[in-house]
């Protein structure tokens, strides 16, 4: 009796398990459907006006257009851009919540900060590649070295004493040079900074002889002949500055350090929701005028399926992972 | 020559009639956040931001600079009439402003807060026209060991300003150097009294900290006070000021413009440090020292011709380095970049259009604040005669948006209500919160600008005083210090014959 009553149950709960299954799966595939029905918010991880915001607002606003609903960007700055990406990798794997992703919350973080709030691969479902930002390595144009191999020599010449700026700690900036050094077995200093402005004022009145700068703040004052430019840290040239050699053809073969940016959903996101975005996301990247619109932000706009994203996303963090251990730099909470 | 056909180059572009609206609208709503407490310029610029996107960028740009220099006339409104800074620049306003409108005196502090300020905006508009690139280089020649020596004449100057004992001003510059320590360490990322919380390890906004002990703060405290109203708009009898009011003031009006105009241009400078700056010199020569404090107008014009002056030449670093100086100019970078202009020496040549029309803008924006202030000034107190069970909780949640709508951030918000708590225990305790505020600020500068100093000079001290700029500097904290003192060891020493 008590036997037939337990099957009975058991019975009955597998049918509701199966109803509900039914009934969730239903619903999540009409949602994929009929996605997006709501407002879709991107959460930049960095104060506005940045490079990530203004890209973020640029999809934004094309997002809108081929959707037909209002895309919002929500800046949620702090902790190397650690706050805002937690706060996605928490929200509602529904594909209304999106993150714009970089280097440092995807790439750096994960082994700089030694406890990260979120685990930049479980908690996170890559969706679309955005762009990619080169670095510049650039000299006070008084320094005495017109050539990568000419500042390495004049590195070499006072090891210790040598320095270089950047926009601050941990930053892919900082660990451009880290990993520059590494490369070039240079013993070098480096002067961190609170963002890059006032970085590339000191190299400009020769308190520092050189660093890495985003391509997009450096660029006026290489224009300007403030600052000499000697090499992109891109695997090729850029078409800003089209007659400055890369790292590597400049002599450190195999260098490279690119500063990306791509959207996030939480992890669990429906992969017909992501499939969806991406495809959105890679025609609106194909259009000739959104492309000069990135290009213009000094950023060469790149497409990516999910997968080939998520591969990236890993061997970056293992790239990384490698320069920040190499460089000692480390940021406790 | 070249100036006069810049200039026309440049007015041809401000006075379009779209031109002239956008500036109206952007000194609007300067004016109008500036009068209410909480919401500020960076919060409006960055909400702002996203709608320029389609806007022509000379229009754009014009706009959101109306927002700056408009927000530095509004602020004084509600410092003189609630005792409320609209902006953290005017807190300093307060001391001498909302005394004035205790006597019965609101009217000529705000027309002269006004007039100092468009007298400042003008020739602002001059000096960066004039100046633009020779201003620019000044600013570059600082270094490390200079911005040092430049944070120690502040911190003195913090000093000097308190009222009362200076014991109390010394021990609430020191908490306000320990409260700035929150977060993360530039030079080699050590976290300090950051206790685990993500939300502090870049530290906390002055905007917080400003919101929290002059407005939460005061809020608090005005509700002890059952009944009594403290707004003094029906005490309103003139609005002009005096004779006496003029000749008081003018002088202070040049060398708060001065003072401010020059503060303006340095990296961290603008508009909050030039009111602190202006204010603290005006004490320190005025032959009465007392009266200060006690609804002196020097103490009314001198900070609102400071701030205006600030608010204004903090561009000229943008426009000419491509450096912001500030997070107002930050975002000015930002808008610039939308609009594909890289902020940076290239513009002047490049685009002068836009850099003139800008400059000229700021003229007429000037002139419009002026005619929007002074027949307004009625209204702006008609705002702020609002029964207070409905003023208060609006100040409260318009403190709120404001620091909500700078991160997006609860966490924050409890940071301001933590703030409003400790204002009024400092209020409590008769302590100053504006040495406080100077403390909290200049502190991680000094601090970072110390440490970097030291490692580009290999770990040598003596870069302090060989430098030319950061020894004259630190020769005017010592004297300024000195000065400060000395009354004080000359009254011991009377008392000790005395006896």
């Amino acid at each position: 009796m008590i036997l037939r009553v337990a099957l009975l149950l058991a019975a009955k709960a597998l049918q509701a398990t199966v109803c509900l299954a039914f009934v969730v799966f239903g619903a999540l595939s009409a949602a994929a459907q009929s996605y997006p029905s709501k407002p879709i918010k991107i959460v930049v991880p960095f104060p506005p006006a940045g490079t990530t915001d203004l890209l973020a607002r640029t999809l934004a606003q094309k997002l809108n257009e081929a959707f037909g609903k209002p895309v919002v960007v929500e800046n949620r700055p702090g902790a190397g851009g650690n706050i805002g990406a937690d706060v996605v990798a928490h929200a509602p794997a529904d594909g209304y919540t999106l993150l714009l992703a970089t280097v440092s919350t995807h790439g750096i973080n994960p082994t700089l900060y030694p406890n990260m709030p979120y685990d930049a691969i479980k908690d996170f479902a890559p969706v679309a590649l955005v762009g990619r930002v080169s670095n510049v390595l650039m000299v006070n144009p008084k320094l005495a070295a017109n050539s990568m191999k000419e500042l390495i020599a004049l590195a070499k010449a006072q090891p210790g004493k040598f320095m270089f700026a950047s926009s601050g700690n941990g930053t892919s900036l900082h660990l451009s040079g880290e990993l520059f050094a590494t490369m070039a077995q240079l013993d070098i200093t480096h002067v961190p900074y609170k963002g890059s402005a006032p970085a590339l004022a000191d190299v400009m009145n020769g308190q520092v002889p050189f660093m890495f700068d985003n391509l997009p703040s450096a660029l006026p004052h290489i224009k300007a002949g403030k600052l000499r430019p000697l090499a992109v840290t891109m695997s090729k040239r850029i078409v800003q500055l089209p007659n400055v050699p890369t790292v590597a053809e400049a002599g450190l073969p195999g260098f490279e350090a690119v500063s990306w940016f791509g959207l996030m959903a939480p992890a669990r996101t429906p992969g017909e929701v992501v499939r969806r975005l991406n495809s959105t996301v890679n025609k609106i990247l194909s259009n000739a005028e959104m492309r000069q619109r990135l290009i213009d932000l000094g950023t060469e706009p790149a497409t990516m399926t999910p997968g080939q994203f998520s591969e990236h996303v890993k061997s970056e963090i293992e790239k990384w992972g490698k320069v920040v251990k190499t460089s000692g730099a480390t940021v406790d909470q | 020559m070249e100036l006069i056909a810049n200039l026309a180059t440049g007015f041809a572009v401000a006075l379009t009639v779209k031109n002239i609206a956008y500036c109206f609208v952007g000194v609007l709503l300067g004016t109008l956040i500036g009068v209410l407490p909480g919401i500020g310029p960076v919060a409006t610029i960055a909400m702002l931001l996203p709608i320029t996107f389609n806007l022509p960028p000379e229009s754009a740009l014009i706009m959101l600079a109306g927002i700056y220099y408009g927000a530095q006339y509004g602020g004084s409104t509600s410092a003189i009439l609630v005792n409320l800074p609209g902006e953290s620049s005017s807190a300093v306003t307060t001391i001498d402003g909302y005394q004035m409108a205790r006597q019965g005196r609101a009217g000529p502090a705000l027309a002269i807060a006004a007039i100092g300020s468009f007298f400042a905006g003008c020739v602002a508009t001059v000096l960066v026209a004039f100046f633009a690139p020779q201003l620019a280089d000044l600013a570059s020649e600082f270094a490390q060991a200079d911005y040092f020596s430049l944070m120690v004449l502040g911190l003195v100057a913090a000093v000097v300003l308190a009222r009362g004992s200076v014991l109390k001003a010394m021990a609430m510059v020191l908490l306000g150097l320990l409260l700035g320590m929150v977060g993360t360490d530039v030079m080699d990322s050590t976290p300090r009294f950051t206790f685990g919380i993500p939300e502090l390890t870049d530290g906390i906004g002055p905007a917080i900290v400003a919101m929290g002990v002059f407005g939460v703060a005061e809020v608090i405290a005005n509700l002890e006070q059952r009944g009594e109203r403290r707004v003094f708009a029906a005490q309103i009898t003139r609005l002009l000021p005096s004779k006496d009011d003029l000749r008081r003031s003018w002088k202070a009006i040049l060398r708060g413009t001065g003072l401010g105009s020059m503060l303006g241009i340095l990296p961290g400078g603008g508009a909050l440090l030039a009111s602190f700056a202006a204010y603290t010199l005006e004490k320190r020569i005025a032959k009465e020292p007392q009266r200060f404090g006690q609804g002196a107008i020097e103490g009314v014009a001198a900070p609102e011709s400071a701030n205006n002056a600030g608010a204004q030449t903090s561009f000229v670093p943008l426009l000419t380095l491509g450096i912001p100086t500030n997070p107002v100019m930050a975002l000015m970078f930002g808008a610039m970049m939308i609009h594909g202009i890289a902020p940076g020496p290239n513009v002047i040549n490049e685009r002068p259009e836009l850099f003139w029309g800008m400059i000229s803008s700021m003229w007429i924006g000037n002139l419009l604040l002026v005619v929007l202030n002074l027949p307004l000034i009625g209204l702006w107190i008609k705002l702020l005669t609002v029964p207070y069970r409905l003023l208060y909780p609006a100040i409260i949640l318009f403190c709120c948006i404001g620091v909500f709508s700078v991160n997006n951030s609860a966490y924050e918000v409890g940071m301001l209500a933590v703030f409003g708590l400790l204002g009024y225990l400092f209020l409590k305790l008769g302590c100053e919160p504006a040495p406080f505020l100077l403390g909290f600020i200049l502190g991680p500068m000094m601090d970072e600008n110390l440490r970097r100093a030291l490692l580009l000079s290999h770990g040598d001290f003596s870069v302090f005083v060989t430098r030319p700029i950061s020894a004259t500097l630190l020769a005017l904290a010592a004297v300024l210090l000195l000065l400060t003192i000395a009354p004080a060891v000359r009254r011991t020493r009377e008392e000790a014959f005395a006896q």
